[in-house]
Order: C-alpha cells, then structure tokens, then sequence
C-alpha cells in the first residue's frame, strides 16, 4: 500500500537531509584549505624568528611553545633543536614545505637555507593540531542541523498530516454518510485541489438521488394509478359474481388474481409512503407494547381461521417511532408468521426492554426458513414458496419490514425459534431515553 | 561476445603474468598512528609484498586510491600486503581510520 | 577526522542503500507482472537486515583472527568470496522474480533466501568496516565526536540518495522504472565481480595487471560525487584491466542469458 503521508515525509526528508549535509562538507574542505595556507604562513613567520635567535644560549631543551619543533644545521651539524625534533634531519634539505613523522606526531616542516650564517633553519608545527581548529568550526555548523533533522522530520510529519487533512476528513465524511443519506457533501473549507473530487461525488450523490427518487415515484404513482381500476375491478368482479357461476374454478382463480394484484398495489402504497423527510415528522413517543396490543387484537380473526394460537407477551415498552409504519411493520411479520404455520400452529410476539434498545420479536413454529433463502427474504419481489402458496402475497412483506426499521434506526435479524422449529424475527429499536 | 572478450581477457592477462619477478620484501610499522618509514621505496615492475605491523591498540585501514588497495590492519597484528609492479611515480597511502596523521607514499623509480 | 569519517562511511552506507532501494523497486515491479502477486513479503528485508547487522559484529569480531588465515590475506579472501555469492544471489533472485516454472510458495521462499543472501552479506561486509573504524576511534576521545558526526551525516546522505532513488524510479512509467533498475543491478553486479578481482589480486591470487587509466584528476573518489558515481555504477578513478574485465564479462554474462532477455522483452507487453 502506498502512503502518500509515507511518500511526502520520506521524500521531504531525503531530499532536505542530502543538500543540508552536502553543503557543509563543502564548506569543511574550503574552509581546511584556508586553514592550511594560514597556518603554513604562520610556520613560514616561525622559521624566520627561529634564525634569529641567540644559537649559544639554546639548549637541547628548548622550547617554542609545545606545537612547535625546530632544528638549526650548520655544517651537517645539529646546532640547536627544540626537544621535541628528532637528532637526525627532521626534514630535507630542500627549501619548502613537508610532512614529517617524529615524537609521536605528524609535523608539517619547512625548511630554508639561511645564506647570511650558511645554516639550514627548520620548523615543524603539528599537523593534529592545525586540522582540530578548523574541524571545531565546521562542526559547531553541522551539529545543529543533524540534530535538527528529527525536529524536521516531526515537524514535516505534522505539516504534511495538516495539508492531508482535508482529505482525511473527505474520507471519514464519506465512510460516516448512513447507506440512506443522500444529502449532498458540504464543500464549506475545502481547498482548491479537492473542490473538484467533492464536486463529482456531489453530482453523482444528486444524480444516484434522483434516479431512485425516480423509482420511488414510480412505482408509488404507478401503485396509485392502479388503486382505481383495480377497485372499479372488484365491483365488476361482485356485479359478475350475480351473473355467471361465482362457484367455477375459473371464477375462483380471477377472483385471486385481483385479490393478489389488490394487495400488491397496497403493500407497494406503503413502502413507499413513508419516506425519510416525511417519517421525522410524523414521529411520537409511543408504547410499542400498547400498539402491539391493538394489532393482535385486530388481527386475530386471522389466526383464528388457521386455528393458530397467537400470543402477546412483555410490557410496556417506551420508543419513538411513526405508529402507522410501526403497525405496517407488525402486520407484515404477523401475516407472514401466520401464512407460513400450518393449521393449529404456534405464533407468539414479545415486546421486551433490553439495554437502552426496544426488543420486538415474532416466532412461530411453522417450518423456519432454509439459510439458503434467509439471505434472500428481504429482497424485494423475493418469495420463499411461489408455487404452492394460495394466499395473497408479493414478496414485498419483509422489504417493507426491513424499510421501516431502517427508518427507526433498527435492526432486523432471522434466526431459528425457541419453539424446535419456525422462524423468529428480531427487531431491535432504539429505546426512548427516559428523563 | 562474451567468448572472444573472456579468451582477450586470458591473453592479457597471461601476458602480464609472464614478466613476473621474484617479490622483494619490504616492512611497514603503524605506531601511534603513523607510518614509519613513510616512504617506501620499490623499483619500477616488480612486486612489493610488505608485512605491515600494526602496534597500536586500533584497528588502521590501509588506503590507497592510486595503488588500488584498501585492508584493515587489526590493533596488535601483522598482516601482508601485495603491491605493484608500479611505473615509476609517486603512489600516496593513508590509515583511512586516522588518515590525518597515518600518511606514507610509495616511491617508484 | 570529520570528512575522513563522512567518506569512509558513505562509501558502504551508499553501497548498500542503492543496492536495497533498486531491489525493492525491481522487487516490486517484476513481481507485479510476473505473478500479480505480493512482493516478496517484507519481512524478508526485516530479517535481511538484522542478519546483516549481527553479521557485520560478527566479522568485526573475528577480524583478527580472519587476517591470519590463507598467509594473512584471510579477509581479501573471505570479502571476495561474500562478494560472488552476492553476485550470484543477486541474478537468481532476479530470476526466481519471473519464474512460473515453480510453485508458488517455493518460488517465494527461494526469492526471499537469495534476497536474504544479497543484503545480508552486502550489510556485513559494509557494517564489519564501519564498526571497525568506530571501535578503532574509541581509543582516541578527542576523535569520538567528529567521527560520530561524521558517521551521522554519511548516514543521513546514504539513506537519503536511497529513498530518493526509490521514489524517483517508482515516479517513472513502471515499463521504464523496470529497465532502469534492470540496467543499475546489472551495473551493481559488474561492479561487484570487479571488487572480487580487485580483492583477488591485491591478495596476489589473480596476477597483476596494468592500470588502464587515470581519472582522478577528472573525479576524485574522495568526494560524494565520487562516491555515488562509485556506488551506482562503479566508478574508479584507477581502475586494472582486470578490474574493468571482470566488470564487463559480468555484465555480458547476465545479459547474454536467455532469462534476461526474456524478462527484458516480455515486459513490453
């Protein structure tokens, strides 16, 4: 994986750390050079003064301060010598600068014949001496700089972690925006470079918006301009019932078919009813136990049909929701819960408090569903059995379930009943924080 | 290519081992980080092998750009190094550890 | 002291950073087309270079006893002997990159192995001398410092070049970044079979050979550019015939197979 903070601190770094280091060597070898000339000037002043001195009254002990050698020559004879030259020539007889290793060091020498007095006069300075000088000055400058390179590089990480953070706050903002929220990236503070990445992802958030809002347009007006004739349907259905055999087979099955198309156009009606903008403000506080309540109530001639026991357990349960699309809610898992038990089967709700959550729960005892098909129940249109189930359904149940929770902000999970077989459905909903 | 350049190669190479003379011996002491004698002196084509004898407590790299060779001498020890044949010239060495003061020449003649 | 530590340490720091920053280029790259698949994990280079380091101690250590071995020219050989191995290792690896002739696993752990061979034994080579020098100043405190310094900055200069090679060579089209790295191992190879008989000959196992020219005038190998243009491709201001031979042969050798030439071509794709 590629940083681009990795690259910028890394790539900032090498590049500052190589032309700051560079530049000091540079100015290490000039300023040695310097040095040397000043320096070899100097030992040049010294040889002078050394032919000036009083030979008689030198003694092989002499000296001229502890940098400092010197030897006299006459004659191919020592006639005086500081104590730290060596007996023998300490350099050659030639007029000129050289190198010299003697008493433990490194000297640079010079040599000159003194025509007056017919002597060789030489000098010798330590040459560890001469380099620690110069040395000295150049590191008090490149000190500082290598100290200061993790300095830089703490300080380049931060200027580079505040120059990407407009781009890791995209990201977070893009990775926080809820699956549902359409609403366009707000491009207040956004520098120059990232104008046109917020820009694209706004117009394709827009035109994502519209496209569905398309669809949910449709589908809903479509619904409701279906709602008419179907209805007008029914009547003509009731007024051919009075004239032809209502008992046919035929009849029977036409008959189904609008029911079918009836409740498809219903179930498709409230899907779509309950949009997001509209759904906060249609919210109260509301006992969902309560609600619950009423429902079973109305919805138990159903179950009574089947011979099914259908019971209400809990208590009193505090959320805050839209009651119609709660209600729809129910209905649908209750209806499925009933359509697949068999005759005399088992249906039981549960209204439970948990940790601040609301806990609505259906399970039967019907025959479950396969896990196969659980990852496909709520899908829109999906049906577990299309063939042999007569009831009026369109697989638009479970969307609508899963529709309104996400509305809530609650969860929907299936998993195995607590009666040995059937399926439980588990809405868990915020609950209402009670002050 | 590869053939014609290595066989070139062995030429050379056979032509330059056929002048090869006995090796004279020569002796280089490293002593407080200085070479001494700081001037060795080889005649012109023929092979040098010094015993170099490092008496100091430190370790010293022989360094030499213009000779070609570069060894370390380990603190207390001896070790051989081979140089030449040279043409005539002067060839600077230095104790690339203290290369200040560590400073010698090889005079060719 | 200072420049004298600065040169000394630059020359195997800047060795070994190039050496490192190329490999994960070519690494990554030749791996990217090959196979499709991970580079070579990069715990292998982790593993390289702790290996690398504790090897670098390890021959400082046995110098001593090194420089006795083969009539004193004990670590001529052993470096020259290191040397090859890296060469070798080094053209395997770039083999093993492209081969689909072995499985999978085994293809990456043999690359990981070679690779593993390559930067340890380059970093101990590098390292024994550095630590060396370092021990050997220990015994002079008035030196500690600059050479210290010395070795901070030569450092600095040798992993910076580094990282910016990497990042130059992956800003290239991967095609060029390819070759280019391609082009600088094979110049890194020559390079070190060069070094091999450099080493050889200065242990008197390979006969003299002439000087072929002298360039130090034009580009002294005592200065940093001196010492990049000799860690990228070699340079030396004085270099034998055989020294320049054995650069050359190496270079054919590796180019001359049909491996090479295979992954040369086959990236055009």
């Amino acid at each position: 994986m590629t940083s681009i903070r990795r690259f910028l601190l890394a790539g900032v770094l090498a590049a500052l750390t190589l032309f700051s280091f560079i530049a000091p060597l540079r100015g290490y070898r000039s300023s040695m050079a310097e040095v040397e000339t000043l320096f070899d000037a100097h030992l040049l002043d010294a040889s002078k003064l050394v032919a000036n001195l009083d030979m008689a009254r030198i003694t092989r002990q002499s000296q001229l301060g502890d940098n400092l050698a010197f030897q006299v020559w006459e004659d191919g004879k020592l006639l005086a010598a500081s104590s730290q030259a060596p007996s023998d020539h300490m350099a050659p007889l030639q007029q000129g600068f050289d190198f010299a290793n003697f008493d433990g060091y490194r000297w640079r020498t010079y040599s000159w014949f003194d025509e007056s007095t017919q002597r060789w006069i030489m000098a010798a300075e330590r040459t560890d001496q001469r380099f620690a000088l110069a040395e000295n000055v150049v590191l008090e400058t490149v000190l500082p700089i290598l100290l200061g390179i993790p300095v830089t590089g703490l300080l380049i990480w931060l200027i580079v972690s505040q120059g990407l953070k407009p781009l890791t706050q995209l990201s977070s903002d893009l990775q926080k925006k809820p699956a549902h929220d359409l609403s366009e990236l707000p491009l207040r503070a956004t520098p120059k470079e990232l104008v046109p990445v917020v820009n694209a992802v706004n117009g394709l958030i827009h035109r994502l918006g519209a496209a569905l809002e398309r669809e949910k347009r449709l589908s809903a007006d479509a619904a409701h301009e279906l709602r008419t004739p179907i209805t007008a349907l029914k009547i003509q259905l009731h007024n051919l019932a009075q004239e032809v055999d209502a008992g046919s087979e035929s009849f029977r099955q036409l008959e189904q078919g609008v029911e079918r198309m009836g409740h498809l156009v219903e179930q498709l009606m409230s899907l779509y009813r309950t949009s997001p903008e509209q759904f906060t403000a249609d919210c109260t506080d509301i006992d969902l136990h309560a609600l619950a309540q009423e429902l079973v109530a109305r919805m138990y001639p159903l179950f009574e049909a089947r011979q099914q026991t259908l019971e209400l357990l809990g208590k009193r349960c505090m959320m805050r929701g839209e009651p119609f699309a709660l209600e729809t809610l129910l209905a649908n898992l209750l209806t499925n819960a009933s359509k697949y038990t068999p005759l005399g089967g088992r249906v039981q709700v549960n209204v439970e408090a948990g940790d601040a959550v609301v806990v609505l729960k259906v399970q039967d005892n019907g025959a479950g569903i396969s896990a196969e098909d659980k990852a496909r129940i709520f899908e829109r249109f999906y049906r577990v059995d299309r063939s042999s189930n007569a009831g009026p359904g369109c697989g638009l149940g479970l969307t609508i379930v899963q529709h309104v929770a996400a509305l809530h902000q609650a969860t929907v999970s299936v998993h195995a009943s607590e009666f040995g077989s059937g399926a439980a459905f588990t809405v868990i909903f915020p609950a209402l924080m009670e002050t | 290519m590869t053939l014609k350049l290595a066989s070139l190669l062995v030429v050379l190479l056979c032509t330059a081992c056929s002048r090869e003379d006995k090796e004279i011996e020569l002796s280089l002491v490293i002593r407080d980080h200085l070479f001494f004698p700081a001037t060795l002196n080889i005649p012109a084509g023929r092979i040098a092998k010094v015993m170099v004898d490092n008496q100091d407590a430190t370790p010293e790299e022989f360094d030499s750009k213009s000779l070609n060779r570069e060894k370390v001498i380990s603190a207390h020890s001896k070790t051989v190094l081979f140089i030449g044949p040279l043409t005539p010239g002067e060839y600077e060495f230095a104790g690339e550890f203290y290369a200040k003061t560590a400073q010698g020449k090889v005079v060719v003649k | 002291m200072f420049l004298d530590a600065v040169i000394l340490v630059l020359q195997e720091v800047l060795e070994a950073a190039l050496l490192l920053s190329v490999l994960l280029v070519v690494n990554q790259l030749l791996d990217q087309h090959f196979t499709s698949s991970h580079r070579v994990a990069m715990r292998w280079y982790g593993a390289a270079l702790l290996t690398g380091t504790a090897g670098a101690a390890l021959m400082a250590w046995a110098m001593p006893a090194l420089s006795q071995w083969f009539d004193y020219v004990g670590p001529e050989i052993v470096n020259a002997f290191m040397q090859l191995l890296i060469v070798v290792c080094l053209y395997v690896h770039c083999l093993l990159l492209q081969s689909t002739l072995l499985q999978r696993r085994r293809r990456d752990l043999y690359a990981g192995l070679t690779l593993l061979v390559v930067i340890a034994f380059g970093v101990a080579r590098e390292g024994s001398e550095i630590l060396l020098y370092i021990d050997g100043i220990m015994g002079t405190p008035a030196s500690l410092m600059p050479v210290l310094l010395g070795t901070g900055v030569a450092t600095g200069i040798g992993v910076s070049a580094g990282v910016l090679l990497y990042y130059a060579l992956v800003a290239l089209p991967s095609l060029v970044a390819l070759r280019t790295g391609m082009v600088l191992l094979v110049l890194f190879a020559g390079n070190m079979a060069a070094q091999v008989i450099l080493l050889l000959t200065q242990a008197n196992w390979l006969p003299y050979s002439p000087v072929l020219w002298d360039s130090s005038g034009l580009l002294t190998e005592f200065s940093v550019s001196g010492q990049l243009l000799y860690a990228l491709v070699g340079y030396e201001a004085t270099p034998s015939l055989a020294q320049v031979g054995g650069y050359i042969a190496a270079m054919l050798l590796i180019i001359s197979t049909p491996l090479f030439r295979r992954c040369w071509r086959s990236i055009r794709s």
